[in-house]
């Protein structure tokens, strides 16, 4: 971005692809696998399959979108490629979705601690205790919190199919049958709708210019992250159709909280979803974080303010004012739901494709940096 | 009212000496005007000098002034100077006002100005020998030295007895010329250096050099006779080893560059010295290789440490926090040790020593928090070993900062996840526990730090006072009482042992108060607490730095770096220095460090047993 400390944050390859991981995956502690199992059946583990082939598809348009115009976000682009006002508008929406997807998120990860840990703390409390950790975070900057997540990526990731395996005695693999579950159209159909499960990779895109690194390297970070996060969700979601079978899988409110309650390897190893209480409410923390400084990042790019800490105050009550507007957990859930699946492929996935498909269409940007 | 006694004074009735006594108790009085004790007392109005600019002719030869600051008098004025005083800004023009002076042809002046810098005679350290050397024409002159910094036996045997017996002068030498004759032909100390600048010959007096003005001559021979009563070299105190060398720094700046030196046998090793405090001049070495150290690390380490403009910073601990980058986080910056081989390791791996003079511990920067986390003698020891008492470390240092909060969150929410009969077990103790379980834990906790400082500061005397006031007392009686339960105080030993297995004395520290926080947080929102700590922890650590290196280096941010971070590999496979220290050569040994190991060139030769 066009200001001079963005010279100063260089942000590696590792931290790059564990930023994104986290950025991606965090929801697998939430409702996703409950909503594969609603969309797919025994089959859910395939949506996720397919979304992130499509997904896989959509980022490589976007990154030969970035390698156009290397060293500039996708907000930069989409001002030079659509022109002052219509680039401008697309940013707006890139921001309105990421606020209104962050502050959901804050929402359901309170409702989540509240189900699984403390069920007497008021929700607006505990939203108000996720945001004092992400403002500090943000504060001190995308440095850190991109350092934090590469550091803490191994043990979420250690945490999580820590859990997968010391299920091993409650897997049956005929819960998986029949192996197309609701059927081959629906398992297409979301499978397309739900890339937007994929398409905050779009983070790279906008983080691009505090990246140390190319466009072409920026596509494999993309990608890698795509394939791990997909792989840890299709794990995650077959083990947890295969523990708590078909029907009562579409109705537990956090899946994963369910899974690590059913683990009982013996009299003494059991009921250790306190342990992993501490797992998913730090990536919680990771993931609202980014997306906060990140929403403070679009911000201060689109209105080309120096600074973007000033604007943190301001960002924080909108997202818990946000945050806080839906009734009640089902309407959250409900909303959520409907934010993904009709909406955000198309902000995150369509619309920056279609601003690769103008770049190429009116020949804008550095087609020599593709060779380079 | 008033009546008149005997004496024909007038005497107030009682009741009248009675409303005037609650009068004065309940109305304000003007306080008596007492002459307090202030230490403010120098008054540090510009001197005339000072307020025409006028400072060139101050060096004009012979021109001395009274030199002596003058002093308030004490009296209804001082509340008044003191306030305006506190408000001036940190001047220190007016502070050395000899500074500016040259030395004097004629023995009288230097003499009055020795006795005037020095307040003699009421300074009784400072010695003035007058003497006369035994040349052809035999001239007066006087030494000047510090009893108790310089060495009896040099003074007499290496200064006044060669300028007094010895000075047979063959020639008639011209009196311009006689310093340096006397330091070619006369004085055979190993140091003599002649200066003309009061402000050199000041400063060297007072580190244990003698001075000898001559009279006649504007210059002064001044002549290394330092000798203190020192404590020799002795073991470390708090980095103890089994394995590994068991000197320690000392409290003599050249000595510890000494034993440095003498661990790295180098020419490239640079010594420089600086000096910090405008009123006591510490002596701060900084030591590098000057083929290895990035230079843009020893230049921010020297610029920081000339920049600092303080009166007195006389402890490594006092210019560790005047350099180090972030001031209110509980991670120490700059590690700190006392040991020659660990300070020598380090410098070979292109970090920068500082050292100070009056002080056995060394600054090391830039650190890193696994440095910190690491001891010498992981090194030392084989590959295995070393990582066992590094894996250790690392265990204990999270116990350290969780074990009281997991306790408490275990045992105020997530009381499913003990097993039946363990949560039966606590329970039963709590029985007669009359506290909840944080003021219980805060109670322990405190107690054991203050055990913890009592035993810093008690006499060794009464020493075992301590042992049974904290084993007995707060231990056994403390259970028996039924105050806290028998578990908790597992929990408190467990913490305190590990704790102490945190190599770096700082970084103990730091473990240990971020773990009230911990179980503050903990007795509030549980494991969510605990969640919510650590990630303020980590990203607050993850966002400092040390002399420019991130402190998670080389993992956050992740740079290359060779095995020997938590755990270490075998030296044999240290190839490269860390990248973070930006060194001039990367490279530390070759791939192959071990020549006698020898890849099989053919396939024909593998039959044997393996020697070849």
């Amino acid at each position: 971005m066009n200001n001079s400390d963005s010279n100063l944050i260089k942000l590696g390859h590792s931290e790059a692809i564990a930023v994104t991981m986290i950025f991606l995956g965090s929801k697998a502690f939430l409702g996703y696998p409950r909503m594969m199992a609603q969309m797919g059946a025994t089959a859910g583990w395939i949506i996720i399959l397919l979304s992130s082939i499509f997904s896989i598809a959509f980022w490589l348009i976007i990154s030969s979108l970035l390698e156009r115009f290397p060293g500039k976000s996708i907000l930069e682009i989409n001002e030079v490629v659509l022109g002052k006002y219509l680039g401008f508008g697309l940013n707006i929406i890139a921001l309105l979705y990421i606020i209104f997807s962050s502050s959901l998120l804050l929402r359901l990860f309170s409702e989540a601690v509240i189900l699984t840990a403390l069920p007497h703390v008021p929700i607006s409390a505990l939203n108000f205790l996720f945001l004092i950790p992400m403002f500090v975070a943000a504060y001190l900057g995308l440095e850190a919190i991109s350092r934090s997540a590469y550091i803490s990526l191994p043990f979420i990731m250690a945490g999580t199919f820590a859990v997968l395996v010391f299920l091993y005695p409650f897997w049956d693999i005929t819960e998986l049958y029949p192996v197309l579950g609701a059927g081959a159209w629906p398992l297409l159909k979301y499978g397309f709708l739900n890339t937007s499960a994929f398409g905050e990779v779009l983070i790279l895109a906008i983080l691009a210019p505090f990246f140390s690194f190319g466009p072409e390297r920026l596509r494999y970070a993309g990608i890698t992250s795509i394939v791990i996060v997909a792989v840890s969700l299709i794990l995650i979601t077959v083990v947890y159709l295969m523990v708590i079978p078909m029907p009562g899988a579409t109705e537990n409110l956090v899946p994963f909280y369910q899974l690590s309650r059913t683990i009982y390897l013996g009299r003494y190893y059991q009921r250790l979803e306190s342990v992993f209480i501490l797992f998913w409410t730090f990536t919680a923390f990771l993931r609202l974080a980014i997306g906060y400084i990140t929403a403070a990042l679009i911000t201060r790019e689109i209105f080309k303010i120096p600074y973007y800490r000033p604007l943190l105050p301001a960002l924080a009550v909108i997202i818990l004012s946000l945050a806080l507007t839906p009734e009640d957990v089902m309407k959250t859930v409900e909303l959520e739901k409907q934010l993904r699946l009709f909406y955000g492929w198309i902000i995150t996935f369509f619309l920056p494709s279609s601003v690769g498909a103008a770049a190429y269409l009116l020949k804008k940007g550095d087609r020599r940096g593709k060779k380079a | 009212m008033a009546d008149v006694n005997d004496n024909g004074q007038k005497t107030d009735s009682f009741l009248t000496q009675m409303k005037n006594a609650v009068i004065k108790i309940i109305t304000f009085q003007k306080p008596a005007a007492t002459e307090g004790f202030i230490l403010y007392g120098i008054d540090d109005t510009p001197q005339d000098h000072e307020v025409t600019g006028d400072t060139g002719k101050e060096k004009k030869r012979g021109k001395k002034k009274p030199l002596r600051v003058k002093r308030t008098v004490p009296g209804e004025t001082q509340e008044k100077d003191v306030r305006e005083q506190s408000k001036k800004e940190y001047n220190r023009e007016g502070l050395h006002d000899y500074r500016k002076l040259l030395v004097d042809p004629g023995l009288k002046t230097n003499k009055r100005c020795i006795e005037e810098i020095y307040s003699l005679p009421k300074n009784k350290d400072i010695i003035i020998r007058d003497l006369i050397i035994s040349a052809e024409q035999p001239r007066e002159a006087f030494a000047v030295f510090v009893e108790g910094i310089s060495n009896r036996d040099t003074v007499n045997e290496d200064v006044l007895k060669p300028l007094m017996l010895m000075a047979k002068f063959e020639k008639n030498v011209d009196i311009m010329d006689m310093a340096d004759y006397i330091r070619k032909h006369v004085i055979y100390s190993n140091q003599v250096d002649i200066h003309d600048k009061y402000e050199d010959i000041i400063d060297k007096i007072n580190y244990g050099s003698t001075a000898v003005f001559i009279d006649g001559s504007p210059r002064c021979l001044v002549i290394e006779t330092k000798g203190w009563d020192r404590r020799s070299i002795g073991k470390p105190e708090t980095e103890q080893v089994i394995r590994g060398p068991h000197e320690a720094f000392n409290e003599t700046l050249r000595s510890n560059t000494g034993l440095l030196r003498k661990a790295i046998r180098n020419p490239n090793l640079i010594t420089e010295i600086m000096k910090i405090g405008e009123r006591n001049k510490t002596d701060v070495a900084v030591m590098y290789l000057e083929d290895l150290a990035s230079p843009r690390l020893v230049e921010e380490v020297k610029r920081r440490i000339e920049s600092i403009s303080t009166d007195y910073a006389g402890e490594t601990g006092v210019l560790e926090q005047f350099i180090e980058d972030h001031p209110f986080r509980p991670v120490p910056q700059v590690m700190v040790t006392e040991r020659p081989d660990r300070a020598a390791s380090f410098i070979m791996d292109g970090k920068v020593a500082i050292l100070m003079d009056g002080n056995p511990n060394v600054l090391i920067v830039p650190t890193t928090l696994f440095t910190l986390l690491h001891s010498p003698e992981d090194y030392y020891l084989r590959m295995p070993y070393g990582n066992v008492v590094r894996f250790l470390r690392v265990v204990s240092s999270f116990l350290a900062v969780m074990t009281p909060g997991v306790y408490v969150a275990i045992t105020t929410f997530h009381q499913e996840m003990i097993p039946t009969d363990l949560i039966l077990a606590v329970s039963a103790a709590r029985e007669t526990v009359p506290f909840p379980t944080i003021i219980e834990v805060f109670l322990m906790e405190f107690a054991f730090e203050m055990i913890r400082e009592a035993g810093v500061r008690i006499p060794g005397v009464i020493g075992n006072t301590l042992g049974i006031v904290g084993a007995l007392i707060l231990g056994q009686a403390a259970v028996q009482a039924g105050i806290v339960s028998p578990i908790l105080i597992i929990v408190v030993a467990i913490t305190g042992l590990a704790s102490f297995a945190i190599p770096n004395y700082s970084m103990s520290f730091a473990f240990r108060g971020v773990r009230f926080i911990f179980t503050a947080l903990a007795a509030v929102f549980g494991f969510f607490g605990i969640s919510a700590g650590l990630f303020i922890l980590l990203t607050s650590i993850t966002s400092m730095k040390s002399f420019g290196v991130p402190i998670l280096s080389p993992i956050g941010p992740r740079t290359k770096t060779g095995p020997d971070v938590v755990l270490r590999g075998p030296v044999w496979s240290m190839e490269e220095r860390p990248d973070f220290l930006d060194t001039l050569e990367r490279r530390r040994q070759p791939d192959i460090s071990r020549g006698w190991v020898k890849p099989l060139l053919n396939e024909d030769k593998q039959g044997g047993n393996g020697d070849e």
